[in-house]
Formats: structure tokens, sequence, C-alpha cells
């Protein structure tokens, strides 16, 4: 079986401010990519480096 | 002799050893190496145990933040549902206490239905699919062993995988290319099957036993490849396909292409940790390393050789790899593809004539287009919103697009959470509302504290079924429809005896079960559950209702900015927020708001401008008397900042400027990465008597440079306190990014920025002079 590991990658500008035009119930059929790459930053922040600081509070941690 | 400690985050669990498909390509089976033969078919319940607490046990003693583990095989799915099952439910009791866990399959897909995509969405499991494209360049190598096509089969899995319901765990495809395959026609082929990503792989090959080169052309990969590239850039990149991503400059590589290191260890179904699968293709027992989950500890598996010779970036590398000029993106190709006998690993790789081009083919196209006569610089519309806020503060314009940014995420989110509910009312009413009253739909979904609800709703850290975050979906809906006036009813989730409806107010009604009915009717809402039947007036002229606690707003310099002391999701700063504010309390922080709004136009016209733009809400943390004087900012929640309900507007101006700063920051953030992934530097500020995270360092210079530019404002009609603060706050500033950008911890984007910081930081001392 093949093998690719797992690697990140983060929301595209462009893919962004195009999704905006787009009526909610087709974002997920035409911005799947997009979903994928905000679950994976924005919510399991797999893409935020180990040396990066705690999402909450930013003034604790500056 | 142990060496340092390395780190693995990525697992492969080979869990079943056999196949129900016969491909002639698979390394597993038909390549040099044959150790499949001895080892068991199938993962037992007790090495399952093993490897997960060996994984479970490298995470906690190396505070990991994830670990992805693939299920692998052979096929996986063999398994049987009742074995999965048994294998995610160990997995995931003994790692998510412990780190995040990111589960994955890759699989042929013959064998999956229904069942195990429930069970999938279940475990939150992403599954790749193997497809090589249509139906002659699949068949050409992916068989049944008596060599029927497995065509359909693989594309009825992947029919299986769009559907909504399973939409979630759907991760994408892997594709395994043939030069002699159409490149069009394969390309058509995956897309038709809308993956979320595509993963291009090169068959394998080694120095022994090169690739495949039909007719004379010395480069058919790069040739092939370059093709398929182009017609993705004309189609304006219609599906992520990493090969492509991970290539261009600055793209971060995948274990094929670039320096990353190679984190990755393999389980096999006997319990031998070995080494990075492909591997099997250069000679038998290349993978092994003769440790196993039972008697051997992550760590001792990775201290073997040939793992941490992977993981020294360009130090691992043959010396014409080191001397090449693409090598921060190639990498030296695929490990695996650099063997030969005699020489090992130590040899470019057998792909590398093709890699070069590839390279080069990826950058020539699409042309760069030569600038626009008016315009005299050929930045992109990255660097133009980065340096933009590298003078400190951010125009409109650019404070516009990030708050598009954030809206447009958030908006993912929810059709991530649709994803993963399926369609429930409250879906179906938001997209109705969307069409018909889409200003009402967009000013909830702005509301700050939406997206946390969401995030709270989709984290999978937590096991399934355990602590399961109630779905935010109702709510949203119910206050969309409420400011648009349209009649609705829903079952929204009660907590703690409150429903809130974002930018509007909760309902607090003791009685409620765990939901409760809600209408929307003009002016009114009625509420049904429990002991609790209630019709709530919301006429602001009807008299006041105790059921019914509005949100509070503030007439400001930039419009309303709502007092959010209801919203649960609120409570994500890290420190304790304050309850609902007694009527005067409410009042006096109005006040001071508005005025220190006014001071921020009078210091820093240009952050009042920025702050105008995106600043919604604002919550009180609670008193502590210990540090009277506190703020804070939320990645989770842009448009909102929490402080302490200090009475002075001058006060209460520093912390707007200095948080609304980290806002900024924090939105850039999810875009890019400022600080390079996986930098784990520590840096001495003055601020602060410990060393700092760069992205730390990072969001503490940008706070300061705006909170001395407000300084040295006010030192201009006030000599006294004020120039000390601001030469105060100036050296912090400096000292912060000197140290920042000594630390080479910087990615090229976050270089470029600290970098127009410093510009910026001159000026500003140059105008105090
Ligand atoms: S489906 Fe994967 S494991 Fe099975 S024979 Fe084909 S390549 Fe090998
Ligand atoms: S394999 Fe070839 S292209 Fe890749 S880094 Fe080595 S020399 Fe450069």
């Amino acid at each position: 079986m093949d093998h690719a590991p797992a690697r990140p990658s983060r929301p595209d500008l462009d893919d962004l401010t195009r999704s905006l035009h787009t009526p909610l119930e087709r974002i997920g059929v035409e911005h799947a990519d997009l979903i994928e790459a905000v679950r994976r930053r924005v919510v399991t922040n797999a893409a935020v480096p180990s040396g990066s600081v705690a999402v909450a509070a930013f003034n604790s941690s500056i | 002799m142990g060496g340092s400690c390395r780190r693995i985050s990525q697992f492969v669990l080979k869990v079943h050893s056999r196949c129900d498909l016969s491909c002639d390509h698979c390394y597993v089976y038909q390549h040099a190496d044959q150790t499949w033969r001895g080892r068991p078919v199938r993962m037992s319940a007790a090495t399952a145990q093993s490897a997960a607490r060996r994984i479970a046990e490298h995470a906690r003693e190396h505070e990991l933040p994830v670990v992805h583990v693939v299920l692998h095989g052979g096929e996986p799915l063999l398994l049987g549902a009742a074995g999965l099952r048994e294998l995610l439910a160990e997995l995931r009791a003994a790692i998510t206490p412990w780190t995040r866990l990111d589960l994955r399959m890759q699989t042929n897909g013959v064998l999956l239905d229904e069942e195990l995509c429930r069970l999938f969405v279940e475990y939150d499991v992403q599954v790749g699919v193997s497809f090589d494209g249509d139906r002659a360049a699949n068949d050409r190598h992916r068989v049944f062993a008596h060599g029927g096509s497995s065509h359909d089969h693989v594309r009825r899995a992947l029919a299986l995988l769009r559907r909504p319901e399973f939409r979630a765990s759907y991760a994408g495809i892997l594709c395994t290319i043939d030069v002699r395959n159409d490149p069009d026609r394969v390309y058509e082929a995956l897309l038709a099957e809308s993956p979320p990503r595509v993963d291009l792989l090169l068959p394998h090959a080694t120095w022994d036993h090169p690739p495949l080169r039909p007719g004379s052309e010395p480069t058919p990969y790069a040739t092939w490849l370059g093709r398929l590239h182009r017609r993705w850039v004309d189609d304006g990149r219609p599906v992520s396909i990493r090969m492509f991503e991970a290539l261009r400059p600055g793209g971060g590589g995948t274990e094929a292409f670039g320096l990353a290191p190679a984190d990755v260890l393999v389980i096999e179904a006997d319990g031998s940790w070995e080494q990075v699968d492909s591997l099997k293709t250069a000679y038998h027992g290349a993978a092994d390393t003769g440790f196993d989950v039972f008697d051997n500890s992550v760590d001792e598996a990775a201290r073997h050789p040939g793992v941490a010779i992977r993981q020294d970036g360009a130090d691992g590398l043959c010396a014409t790899c080191r001397a090449c000029p693409v090598v921060d993106r190639c990498g030296g190709g695929l490990y695996a593809h650099r063997w030969r006998t005699g020489s090992g690993f130590d040899n470019p790789s057998v792909y590398c004539p093709d890699l070069l081009r590839l390279i080069d083919t990826v950058d020539a196209y699409p042309p760069p287009t030569p600038p626009a006569p008016a315009d005299r610089s050929a930045t992109s519309p990255v660097d133009e919103l980065l340096d933009d806020l590298a003078t400190g503060h951010g125009s409109a314009s650019t404070l516009a697009l990030l708050a598009a940014t954030q809206l447009s995420i958030t908006r993912a989110l929810l059709a991530a959470c649709r994803d993963r509910s399926g369609t429930t009312a409250a879906w179906e009413l938001l997209v109705h509302l969307d069409r018909a009253a889409p200003e009402a739909v967009r000013a909830v979904l702005e509301h700050p504290f939406v997206r946390a609800g969401l995030v709270h709703r989709l984290d999978s850290s937590a096991p399934p079924g355990l602590s399961a975050a109630v779905d935010p979906l109702p709510a949203i809906a119910t206050a969309a429809a409420l400011r648009a006036g349209v009649p609705a009813t829903l079952h929204v989730p009660v907590r703690a005896d409150a429903i809130t409806l974002p930018t509007l107010g909760s309902l607090v009604l003791p009685g409620l079960t765990e939901s409760a009915e809600v209408t929307v009717r003009p002016g009114e809402l009625q509420v049904r559950g429990g002991s609790v039947e209630q019709t709530v007036l919301l006429d602001p002229l009807a008299p006041p209702s105790a059921s019914w606690r509005p949100t509070r707003d503030v007439a400001v310099p930039g419009g309303r900015v709502l007092l959010e002391d209801g919203d649960p999701y609120r409570d994500c700063y890290g420190q304790p927020v304050e309850s609902r504010l007694e009527g005067p309390a409410a009042r006096a922080l109005g006040r001071t708001l508005a005025a220190a709004w006014e001071v921020v136009h009078r210091d820093v016209p240009a952050h009042a401008a920025a702050l105008d733009g995106g600043l919604r809400a604002v919550v009180p943390l609670a008193p502590d008397p210990a540090r009277p004087l506190r703020s804070a900012t939320a990645r989770h929640a842009f448009g909102a900042v929490a402080v302490t309900p200090h009475p002075d507007p001058e006060t209460m101006a520093v912390l707007l400027v200095h948080e609304w700063q980290h806002a900024k920051l924090g939105a850039v953030l999810d875009l890019y990465d400022l600080v390079e992934p996986g930098e784990s530097t520590r840096i001495r500020v003055p601020w602060r008597p410990d060393p700092r995270p760069p992205e730390g360092v990072l969001q503490g210079v940008y706070a300061h440079l705006a909170v001395t530019q407000v300084w040295q404002s006010r030192a201009a009609t006030d000599p006294g306190d004020a120039s000390a603060h601001a030469a105060h706050f100036l050296g912090w500033t400096r000292d912060g990014v000197d140290a920042l950008l000594a630390s080479r911890s910087l990615s090229a984007a976050g270089e470029r920025f600290v970098g127009q910081l410093r510009h910026a930081l001159e000026e500003t001392v140059v105008g105090s002079r």
C-alpha cells in the first residue's frame, strides 16, 4: 500500500475571499479543500509549530 | 551511544498484512523485501495495545501537540468493522489523554461500505483512497489477483465518501502515476471524484531498478507531471495537489520532496518497529530496526541510525544534493529512490533529472506577469497585506480584507459542522436565510464568539461520545432569523438554564431541560421546554422581561460595540470573565469605552481607523485585586478584546490599541506562517524574565510598537511621564525586533514582516526627536 505522510496546509487567501461569494449550501462541495485546510489550521491547530503560543489569551503568552 | 532524543509525530500501523488487490507496482508484495511472508496476517489486540501505549508514552514525554497515526496494510479494511472499532477505541483511549490524535487510513477502498464510513466519521478517521485515474490508467496496475478491474469498486468507495454524511472522513486520493497513461484523462478522472486533496506519487524505483522511461525522452516524468500542472494552473487550481504545492518555493515539502525531517516510524503487524515503508523497494529487510513495541520505546527505535540520518535535513544528503540549487524544495527526493547497491542511500534520487526539470516547469508556469504600468511594485496581495500591517497599524482596506478572511473561516467551520452532523433543521434555516437575508446571517457569523463555539464543537481531541460539545447551529440560525424578521421554529440546546442568541442576548429560564423549542415571530420569541412555556416580547418599548437579557451596546466613533457579558463562548481568554454586569456598571464601562475610543482617535488616528474597521465586542474580565489592570485577546475571537473595567479612558485607550494589535496579527497567523514551522527556539525578551517562543515575541513587539506610538503622540503635548513611557516601550520593541531577527526562527514572510517593522520603528524614532 502506498503511503503519503500527513501534512497540514493552510487556508489560501484567494480561496477564502472567493468562498465568501459561494452560497452556504454549496461551500461544502465547491470548497472542500478550503474546509479541510481551515479544519486543520483552525480547529486542530495541527499546523501551528511547536514554538508557537497558546491559542488563548495572547497577553499571557507574549 | 544513544544520540539525542528524536521526536516522532507520525506512526504508520500495518494493521493487516494481506491485500485483496494484487497491484503489480505494490512495494509490499512485489518488491525486494519479502518480510511480509513471515508476518502474522493481522495485528493482534495485544500488539495494538502495546503500540498505542508506546505512542502515548512518547507523546507524553515529549509533550507533542499532535500525533498522526495512519492505519495501513496490506489492506486495513480486511480487519473488518469490529476489528477496526476495537483498534480505534484502543488508540483513542490510550493517546487522547496526552495529545491530539489525528487518525488516518490509507485504503484501496474495495471493501468500504456505509457501516465502515459511519465508524470512520464516529472516530474522526481521515480516509485516503488509492486510485490511479481513468479506467485504463487505474487498471494498468490496480487489479485483483484474477486480473479483474478494481475501477468500479474504487469509484463506488469514493462516491460513498463524497456523501454529505461521510464527507468529513474523505481525506483525498493517492495516485501513483505511470507515464504511459494519458495525463489529461488521469487529471479529469481525479477531479471528477471531488477529492479534498490529491497526492501524486512517482512509481517506486531505485538506481538498481530505474524507473520505466519508454521512448527516447530523458525526463518523461517531468513532462507528464508538467502537463498535469499546466492543466491544474489553467483551471485555477481547483483542488489541492500536494506535490505541486510542496514544490513551490517555501512550499514546505512532503516526505517525497523537501527537507522537512521525516519523523515517521512504522509498526508492523507483529509489533516490530520499522522505518518508512517505501524502503522495502530497496532491499530485503531494508526497513528493519530490530526493535519492537513490546520491548522498545519510540525513543529507542528513533535512535536507529537509519531513522536518525533522515532527520538531519540537508546534512543527511549526498554531496550532489547538498550542492544542488533546488535542494530546499527537492530534498533529494524520496529516500527509497536514492538506493544503489554499494553506495546505499548516499546518492541523489534516481528521478533527479526529472525532479530538476519539474521544479523549473512549476516555476515557469504561469509565466510571471509583467507589472502593469501604473503599478510600480510587483508585490503579491500577500506581501501587500503584510507590508501594510508592518507599518504598525494597517489601513482600513487591509482591515476589511482581514475581517473578510475571518468571516470566510467561520463559514468554512459552519460547513465543517454540517459535514459532521449532516443536514439539520438549523442548517436548512441558515441556508435559506443566507439566500433570503444574507446580511442577517453575516451579522451573526461576524460575532467574535461564533467561531469559538464552532471550534469547540469540531474539536475532536475529546474521545467520541464523551463531553460532546453542544451544537451551536440552532442558536446561530435562530439569531439570524430574529435579525431577519423571518418566522422559524427550532430546537435549541440549553446551557446552564440559558439559551444565548449570538449578538442579541440570552434567554434565562430556570426549569428548561437539555433543549427547548424556540419560535421566532415578529417582535417576540416563544420558548417551550421542560416546565417552561413562555413568550418573551423583544419590543424595546415593552416592559423589560426578567428572562430576556439583551446584549448591550455602546455608540463609539467606529459605530456600535457590544458589551459582551452573556455569550458562554466568551470564556476563551485563559482567565475568568465577569458575569453579567449590573446596569450602572455596564453604563460606566460603556462611557469609558466611548471616551477611550475618542482618545485613540486623538492620539493615533491610524490605529483608530483599524480599530473602527474591526472591533465589535468588548468582554469584561473578572476583577482581581492583585492585578487590577488586565486585558487579553483570543485567536478564536477576532473582533473582540477582553479588559478589566478600568474607569480611566486614557488607560483604556492604551489597552485597546495594544490588544487590537494582537487581534490583527492573530488573523494574519491564521493565514501565514511567520515563524518557521517546528521552530522550538526560545528568545530572551526585556518584558519578561523567561525566554519566549518566537510567535510570542512577534506578538509582543507588534503590540509594543503601537503602544510606543501612543506615548510618543502624548509626549508631544505632555513632556512629563509620556516621553519616559515612550522611550521604555521603544526600547522593548527594538530589543524584541533585534532578538527576533537574530534568532533565525522566522519564515521568509516573517523575516520580511519583521524587517519592515524595524523600518517602521526607525521612523518612529525619527518622529520622536
Ligand atoms: S491495494 Fe495497496 S497493498 Fe494492496 S496490492 Fe495494491 S498497492 Fe499493494
Ligand atoms: S535529487 Fe537531484 S534535484 Fe533533487 S536535490 Fe538532489 S541533486 Fe537536486
